[in-house]
């Protein structure tokens, strides 16, 4: 009912079983040049507020996505290294009210004092897909938001099917490079992103070979995208204070 | 009670000039049909406002609504009813400040 466009190959629509339906979504910038700011208080906070979300059946840890028996301690991205911001991340949580309340329990017990955050929240509409060999140890996570640009909105229903197609091989390629893909999550009624898709590869080189895949298909002729690479590193190493 | 505010920003897209009047008045009235949908079902709005003069975008709608489902209900509405082929949009979530 909420998906956008409809199955292919590689996606089929998320099940109705009870799992997260909603995601959230957010890129940090640390703020915290002054001593004082924000402290280990802060962060004993926001782990206690993480704690509680992970009791009310929040997916911390993206691995979790893919694995229901792997470990559900927070986990984010460190990208300070290849970005302008210094951390990002995917929870999914058990609905969009959980999701947009989760933040400012967040922001409140101390996140807002560390990052200047650009927080978006979407609900599921297409399942987790594992690629070839399906490792655990991937370490690396890449995200993606798109969206569609006014030549999709221009075209016929036909030419996106066919659109939709194309975009098929090249993620059948990604999971060729062991790519497990997150699903799709729609972002469009909070945001100008219509959509992410978050990724376990297991190195940053992954993505640019799988991105070249898609412009070999000619993916970003209907889409506008921002891509974002980070490591994996447990979410207490990343707002660790400074001071 | 509204407790979640829904910022929509939009402008028309090219191909939405290129549609015959009859085309832009029967898609404008299902828009319309939609947005009085949500204003019966507890949403309310302080109207569409005209931005272009200082923003990429050329109006903005004021919404509130009950629940923030409501407000992905709406778009999800007008999405259903071609809206977002025709106009493109930057949308906003936001929760009432407690005390």
């Amino acid at each position: 009912m909420t998906s956008l466009t409809g199955d292919t190959d590689v996606f089929s629509s998320a099940a109705d079983n009870g799992s997260p339906e909603a995601s959230v979504m957010f890129v940090g910038y640390r703020q915290d040049e002054l001593p004082g700011i924000y402290t280990e208080t802060h962060r004993q906070a926001i782990l206690a507020v993480l704690a509680e979300l992970a009791a009310e059946g929040w997916t911390l840890a993206l691995r979790k996505v893919f694995d229901p028996t792997a470990g559900n301690s927070p986990v984010g991205l460190d990208t300070g290294f290849t970005h302008e911001h210094d951390i990002a991340g995917v929870f999914e949580a058990p609905n969009l009210e959980a999701a947009i309340t989760g933040t400012v329990r967040l922001e409140r017990a101390g996140w807002a004092r560390l990052f200047r955050t650009e927080w978006l929240m979407g609900v599921k509409e297409f399942a987790p897909v594992m690629g070839e060999g399906a490792i655990t140890n991937h370490g690396w996570v890449f995200l993606a938001l798109w969206e569609w640009n006014d030549q999709w909105c221009e075209a016929t229903p036909a030419e996106r099917t066919e659109y939709d197609f194309e975009c098929d091989i090249a993620f059948k390629g990604d999971l060729a490079h062991k790519v497990n893909i997150a699903g799709r999550h729609r972002m469009d009624w909070s945001h100008h992103w219509h959509h992410l898709g978050a990724w376990e590869i297991g190195h940053p080189d992954v993505a640019d070979s799988a991105i070249r895949g898609h412009e070999d298909v000619a993916d970003f002729k209907f889409t506008t995208s921002r891509h974002i690479v980070g490591r994996l590193t447990p979410l207490a190493e990343l707002i660790a204070p400074r001071h | 009670m509204s407790n979640s505010i829904w910022i929509h920003y939009s402008r028309p897209r090219p191909h939405w000039y290129l549609l015959s009047e009859p085309e832009q008045t029967a898609l404008q009235q299902n828009w319309s049909a939609i947005r009085e949908q949500a204003e019966a079902a507890g949403g309310a709005t302080q109207g569409r406002f005209h931005i272009r003069g200082q923003h990429d975008f050329q109006e903005v709608e004021i919404w509130t609504f009950p629940q923030t489902m409501d407000a992905f209900n709406h778009w999800s509405n007008l999405v259903a009813a071609r809206y977002n082929e025709f106009f493109a949009f930057s949308n906003n979530i936001g929760l009432g400040l407690e005390a």
